[in-house]
Order: C-alpha cells, then sequence, then structure tokens
C-alpha cells in the first residue's frame, strides 16, 4: 500500500476523489428514480487517472444505494476505462481493477459497457498460492470487488480463505496499517465463517478512530457498513 | 503552446507506469508503536536513566 509521505499530483486527486465518494456514500437516501450527484471533477488526464486508480469504487454510491449513477460519473469511468487499459505486463491488480470498472458500467446500463469491451475474468488462481499475509496485502488492493452480490474469482477465494484473511486483518491493525485493514475488513464483512473471536465489529470501529481521516479507508468503512452487524438497527 | 504550457503539460502527464505503480503498490512498512517506544526506552535504559518494564503489581495489604 501507499508509503507514507509520498504524496503525488495524482495521489492526491485519489484521495479528493475518494472524499467526493465518501460524502455521497454517507449522504444517502437518495430516491431510485434520481441520479446521485457527480462525484466526479472533470475528464481532464489527472481527474481520468485518478478515477481509474479508484476504479468500480467511483461507482459505489449508485451501486450500494441501488440508485442511478449520474450520468457524468459514467461517463468519466468510460472514459477512464478506455484512456488506461491494462497493459501486457500489467499486475493482476491493474487487470482486476479494470475488469471490475467494466462490469459496473455494464451492471449500471452504461451506454457504450457491453458493445465496446470484451471482459473476461482475469486469472485468479495464483492467489490460492499466496502466503495469508500476501494474499490479505492482494486482498486489500482488490477490495473495490467487495461488493455484496456481486461475485468473482477473487471473492470465491476471499471466502475459501476466510481465516488467512481474517489473520491479514489483525496484522494490519496490529502494524497500523489502516488502508489495509479497512480493504480487508470491508472483505470479511461479506464473509460467512468470520471467527467469532475476531471481534470484526469493534475492530473497524477502532480502524475508523485510527485511520478515518484517509479518505480512502472511510471509503472502505462505509463500503463496509450497510452489511455490518446491527448496521441495519442504527449502530456504527 | 508556449513553453510554459509544455513544461506544465510534462509536469501533469500521468504516465501507465504511475497508475500501475498507484494500483499495485507495495506493502507499506508496519508501523508498531510499542517497537519504538521501547527501542527509545531501551536506549535510555542503556544509558542508566529508566527502566525497561515498571515494576510487578503486588496485591495490596490488608
Amino acid at each position: 500500500m501507499e508509503q507514507p509521505g509520498t504524496t503525488t499530483p495524482l495521489t492526491g486527486a485519489v484521495r479528493e476523489l475518494a472524499t467526493q465518494v465518501v460524502s455521497a456514500l454517507t449522504s444517502g437516501g437518495h430516491s431510485p428514480m434520481s441520479a446521485h450527484t457527480p462525484v466526479t471533477v472533470g475528464d481532464d488526464e489527472l481527474g481520468l487517472a485518478a478515477v481509474r486508480v479508484l476504479g468500480a469504487d467511483v461507482l459505489l454510491p449508485a451501486v450500494l444505494h441501488r440508485t442511478l449513477p449520474a450520468p457524468a460519473d459514467l461517463a468519466v469511468c468510460e472514459k477512464a476505462v478506455l484512456a488506461y487499459p491494462p497493459g501486457p505486463d500489467a499486475s493482476p491488480a491493474s487487470r482486476w481493477s479494470h475488469w471490475a470498472m467494466v462490469r459496473t458500467l455494464a451492471d449500471l446500463g452504461a451506454p457504450t459497457a457491453h458493445t465496446s469491451f470484451e471482459n473476461p475474468e482475469p486469472d485468479a488462481a495464483w492467489l490460492e498460492d499466496l502466503p495469508w499475509q500476501g494474499l490479505a496485502h492482494q486482498l486489500a488492493l482488490l477490495a473495490a470487488l467487495a461488493v455484496p452480490g456481486a461475485d468473482s474469482a477473487v471473492a470465491g477465494i476471499a471466502r475459501r480463505r476466510t481465516v488467512d484473511v481474517a489473520r491479514g486483518f489483525v496484522r494490519a491493525v496490529r502494524r497500523r496499517g489502516w488502508l489495509q485493514a479497512a480493504a480487508t475488513g470491508r472483505w470479511l464483512t461479506l464473509l460467512d465463517d468470520v471467527p467469532d473471536t475476531l471481534g470484526l465489529d469493534a475492530g473497524l470501529a477502532f480502524v475508523a478512530l485510527m485511520g478515518g481521516d484517509d479518505p480512502r479507508v472511510a471509503l472502505h468503512l462505509q463500503a463496509a457498513r450497510p452489511v455490518l452487524p446491527g448496521a441495519a438497527a442504527g449502530r456504527t | 503552446m508556449t513553453s510554459y504550457e509544455y513544461e506544465l503539460r510534462d509536469r501533469t502527464k500521468i504516465s501507465d507506469t504511475d497508475i500501475e505503480a498507484a494500483l499495485d503498490p507495495g506493502e507499506a512498512q508496519g508501523f508498531y508503536r510499542d517497537t519504538r517506544e521501547c527501542a527509545a526506552l531501551a536506549l535510555q535504559a542503556g544509558a542508566g536513566q529508566v527502566l525497561l518494564a515498571p515494576p510487578a503489581p503486588r496485591p495490596k495489604k490488608g
């Protein structure tokens, strides 16, 4: 994950975009018939790159609230997908991020998503053999795939290695890696058979307390909230 | 386009490498506050200033 103190224009733009997404997620209460306020601010090069890095999470408010996405956000996401396709040497994280964007665009009815992209699932078998520490790191990078009801090969591996994901969550908290902790916690809220002894609810609250100032941490925590035990009853 | 605009464009140009680095960063070093505090205490203890750990609690009398 990002090293402290390495702020670039791109990382700054990603944080700004994440802040807008968190704001849209926390505002909630939109009518299913009315579109969200756009979270993207433009389709200049830096803006498109930030959208490509944040990936499908740019559209998370519409996905989680089951509302219409802002047409401007759909358009910018489509441009980002076209502008920054994974290259031949791209990492699995890049391939999966691109795949998730295309799938989300198609699910939300983006005009060209069905016709412009062939979108086979990237390979995920390599995750099976990773030690649990590496698995947690990679799943944290792929946390945009951790969406209720959105299945993928990555989600299948997370389900089969729930205990390892839980270990990764604890390790991230102990290392004070709040972004990785929030991301692995986001995965765990979707998984069955999470050990009760983990204390996930309290752990996520602790991560929010310690790392919630980072908008990317806050985004993962907001993504985890709807399915947290007790969230429906208003508990945070 | 002026030379300044060229320079500005180059400065803000986002390459595929930048995107890849942002999407697939290495894992950050862990930050263990306790370890650092202990290390500081160890240094001070080496100078004979403090003990590394507080005394063990003792049962209260009466």
